[in-house]
């Protein structure tokens, strides 16, 4: 989560450079990191839960998001760079 | 005891549809295992937003420094390389899962040395830029 707020507020720096289509790169950062945010507290109790029943499910849906966040972002990108 | 052990026939808890689909068969992995997986992801997700990051970096501030062909070259493979990372993290978290959920031997990090050669192939562009300019 810190990451992603990081490399938001990286994008943040490159807005002089490639204009408004970097807060598109922006929202999708933060956005991914405020949804990693708002649903630690509930994953972090279902995983010390399965820790202690010895069965933690695997977090799929989170995984793929994540992958897929990283995806958009770099698509993006490749689009601001190609287009600029 | 695993989800396909349960005494007295009783049903196993769901996993959920996209689990089931995807990760299917096997008995859930010791807990510390899974989560290591996880944390491993983690770390590929990092490298990825890092290579992103960059790649914008570099398209951005290296104006006067690289051709312009030269400089866009480097950040869209930057960019494209942060993006292959992020999807090949999540195949190798999900082969990996597959595997311990088998008892299987764990897969080959596909991942690593095509990093490796990306890296190679990025730092060679900017040397030969460097010795030729």
């Amino acid at each position: 989560m810190l990451a992603l707020v990081t490399v938001s507020a990286i994008f943040l720096r490159w807005l002089p450079q490639h204009g408004l289509p970097i807060l598109l790169l922006f929202a999708v950062s933060a956005g991914a990191a405020a949804a990693i945010y708002f649903t630690q507290r509930r994953r972090y109790r279902a995983r010390s839960r399965g820790i202690r029943k010895e069965n933690v499910d695997a977090d799929i849906t989170a995984v793929l998001w994540t992958a897929f966040a990283g995806v958009v972002l770099g698509g993006l990108g490749v689009g601001i760079v190609l287009a600029g | 005891m695993t989800n396909s052990e349960i005494p007295g026939g009783a049903v196993p808890p769901s996993r959920g549809k996209i689990a089931e689909r995807l990760l299917p068969g096997g008995e859930e992995p010791d807990p510390r295992f899974t989560l290591a997986n996880e944390r491993t992801f983690l770390a590929w997700i990092r490298t990825s937003l890092a290579l992103l990051a960059g790649g914008i970096a570099i398209e951005a501030f290296t104006a006067d420094l690289f051709l312009e062909a030269v400089r866009k070259g480097l950040a869209v493979v930057l960019l494209l390389l942060g993006m292959l990372l992020s999807a090949g993290s999540a195949v190798r978290w999900l082969r990996v899962e597959r595997s311990m959920r088998k008892k299987a031997p764990l897969p080959l990090p596909l991942i690593v040395p095509l990093l490796a050669a990306a890296g190679a192939l990025a730092a060679a562009v900017v040397l030969v830029f460097i010795l030729w300019r």
